[in-house]
């Protein structure tokens, strides 16, 4: 078995949960490289955003994931709010933020699970997937969807929060952290995990940058950046967070930033609950929107959000581009496809945390 | 006489028991995995609702294998562990034995290893060459401190017979007590022969899919999951024997029930091992194999020749 052999692993395979095709050269159990194709999951979100009104395209944007929908639209609605040039009422921009963090929540704990997974650990998928219900639950409570909230529209949102709500969300939360408390101690203590993850495809701080990568796999190498300290959006400039960062920048460091990172979520959720001032959820807002560009980044689970808008006065957007942090993500993938055992594949793949139907658009 | 040993080759101790005991404990282990994982669990007749469900399927073929060999494989490994089936003794009731069963046994049982490198070579895919080479590798590592710590009682009672084995602990007591090592490292290679998690090296799913099964459909796979099934209860059969052996002297009822609870606990380990552990690299299993393993069997081996003299 000293030849070169090439394995597919996708379109379809166990190892992905979205279509992707990685064709990676293996000789024995060594990984000489890997090369990726693109594009299974395309659909052309931002042509379409052109044959569409701006009301109707914040439900087609809600389309680019199916894990991160909100922040997607949330960055949409604040582009289009901007280009208007209406101040979103306060309530609505700690409701937006509420939903983005329960989203971060369920993002990371679904990555942990599916890294879990994938190094043969079926009960840490089952118990953080059974807990991610929990904030599935809170936002089906709150908004009526549990993947596609729908809370977003420009000018505001479109759920307010009852008097129940904010206590129930703030009961469930700390049921969430005590079970968070204790994956904690197991992820610490457990040996195999980190027989797994330790030292497994390690990423410099210089390749970070050379290759633009954003979000969690960034801060596990010990680039300080985090889009809402950094360039904030409404209410995260008067909410008071730590930026989680490592400094080895190998799989378990992308663990450790992503468990902690869940942690600074329910921390911001209980401030967004406390701090959350009462009035109005919207405004009124014309059709059409003033010619002009607008550039808004978001932090998505994944990192960086970015969208640039394109108005030409009517009420079809002129251009809408949307750059999402897998696609950073996946630039860097092949490099990390080099000089492992075929038994990483999954931990380096996994830990780029790749939302492809975000990549693909 | 005739009709005597079609009952003991049909029904105990061969082919319906070892079948039915097959299922019973592949129930027992998911309903027990699933309840550490929160989850329900199968109902009681679903490896049987599986394995039917196999038979109905469509029984493909990689073009340019060779469809003789990739039938013969199955038939063989399950041949061979239906025939070591009939050696092992259950609770107390040995009907074939003779000098040096324990070693036809454990050469009748590494056949469906064998057979299953040769179903990933013959098959093709690139998944199941994979996944073939690193069940040999991994026989290579469990195999070894597995038959050490197995040859442990045989050497203590002085005798290669399971039956005698087994008798000797009458006097002594089960052999767990002078061997706890042994009894360990011997349930290591187990879930090492079985490839359970955390030693499912060669069937890894989000590595090389099924490892060597991967090509593998309806009637023949569904042949590979019963000597699997077999495998795990000759694997614990053997354990419980050489190690968890009781009194022979007590009521056939009671030895019964006492080897039923010995394998319910059998079985308790096995799920809860793969419950905990996350799955290793190969190379961690040789080094573990190699490293860890074999030094403590080669201990345990020198302890008991010291006992014996």
């Amino acid at each position: 078995m000293k030849e070169k052999i090439t394995i597919p692993i996708g379109p379809q395979h166990p190892l992905l949960k979205e279509p992707l095709s990685l064709l990676i050269d293996i000789s024995g159990e060594k990984v000489l490289g890997g090369n990726i194709r693109l594009g299974y999951v395309h659909r052309g979100i931002e042509k379409l955003a052109q044959t569409r009104n701006y009301v109707q395209n914040v439900h087609l944007i809600e389309r680019v994931c199916g894990i991160c929908s909100h922040v997607h639209t949330t960055t949409f609605c604040y582009a289009v709010e901007k280009l208007l040039g209406i101040e979103t009422p306060e309530r609505a921009q700690y409701i937006r933020a509420l939903m983005c963090e329960l989203e971060r929540i369920h993002s990371h704990l679904l990555w942990l699970g599916i890294l879990a997974k994938h190094i043969g650990l079926d009960t840490i998928f089952m118990h953080t997937w059974h807990d991610r219900e929990m904030v599935l639950d809170i936002m089906e409570e709150l908004s009526g969807g549990r993947v596609s909230h729908a809370v977003n529209k420009i000018g505001g949102v479109r759920i307010d929060l009852d008097a129940d709500h904010g206590p129930m969300v703030a009961r469930t939360l700390s049921t969430l952290r005590e079970k968070i408390d204790a994956l904690w101690e197991i992820i610490m203590h457990e040996p195999t995990i980190k027989a797994r993850t330790l030292g497994v495809a390690p990423l410099s701080i210089e390749d970070i940058i050379k290759f633009g990568v954003v979000g969690p796999v960034a801060r596990a190498s010990g680039v300080d950046i985090d889009f809402r300290r950094d360039d904030p959006l409404p209410p995260y400039d008067r909410l008071d967070f730590s930026v989680v960062t490592h400094s080895e920048g190998d799989a378990w460091a992308r663990t450790i930033v992503r468990v902690e990172e869940i942690q600074q979520s329910m921390k911001l959720c209980d401030q967004i609950l406390q701090n959350i001032p009462a009035g109005p959820i919207d405004v009124r807002t014309s059709r059409k929107v003033p010619a002009g560009e607008v550039v808004v980044r978001a932090e998505a689970p994944r990192g960086e959000l970015f969208y640039y808008l394109r108005s030409d006065g009517t009420e079809y957007p002129a251009r809408l581009k949307i750059r999402t942090p897998s696609l950073t993500a996946l630039s860097i993938l092949p490099k990390q496809l080099a000089a492992i055992q075929v038994a990483d594949i999954p931990v380096v793949v996994a830990g780029v945390d790749l939302c492809i139907a975000c990549a693909d658009r | 006489m005739l009709s005597k040993s079609l009952f003991y080759l049909i029904v105990f101790p061969g082919i319906l028991f070892q079948v039915l005991c097959g299922w019973v404990f592949e129930w027992l282990d998911r309903k027990l995995l699933a309840r550490f994982q929160r989850r329900v669990g199968p109902r009681w007749f679903q490896p049987l609702a599986d394995w039917i469900k196999l038979f109905g399927k469509e029984n493909i073929l990689p073009k340019g294998s060779n469809a003789f060999v990739l039938t013969l494989l199955p038939i063989i490994s399950l041949c061979s562990v239906l025939t070591a089936g009939i050696y092992i003794p259950v609770a107390r009731f040995s009907l074939f034995s003779f000098e040096g069963d324990l070693i036809v046994i454990l050469f009748l049982l590494s056949v469906p290893t064998l057979a299953y490198y040769l179903a990933g070579i013959a098959s093709i895919g690139v998944y199941s060459v994979l996944g073939g080479g690193r069940s040999i590798l991994q026989f290579f590592s469990y195999e070894v401190p597995l038959l050490l710590a197995l040859s442990g009682p045989a050497i203590l009672a002085e005798s290669w017979s399971i039956q005698k084995i087994m008798r000797s602990q009458v006097s002594m007591g089960p052999y767990i007590l002078f061997q706890p090592l042994g009894f360990i490292l011997a349930v290591v290679g187990l879930i090492g022969k079985l490839k359970r998690d955390p030693l499912d090296i060669p069937k890894a799913k989000s590595e090389v899919v099924a490892g060597s099964l991967t090509e593998f459909t309806g009637i023949r796979l569904a042949f590979w999951h019963l000597v699997m099934d077999i495998q795990a209860v000759l694997g614990i059969f053997l354990i419980i024997n050489l190690f968890l052996s009781w009194s022979n002297t007590i009521q056939p009822w009671l030895s019964a029930m006492i080897f039923i609870f010995e394998c319910l606990l059998m079985i308790l380990i096995l799920s809860g091992t793969s419950a905990v552990f996350a799955r290793l690299r190969i190379d961690q299993l040789a080094g573990l194999g190699w490293k860890i393993l074999v030094p403590l069997a080669i201990l345990q081996l020198i302890v008991v020749i010291l006992m014996g003299i």
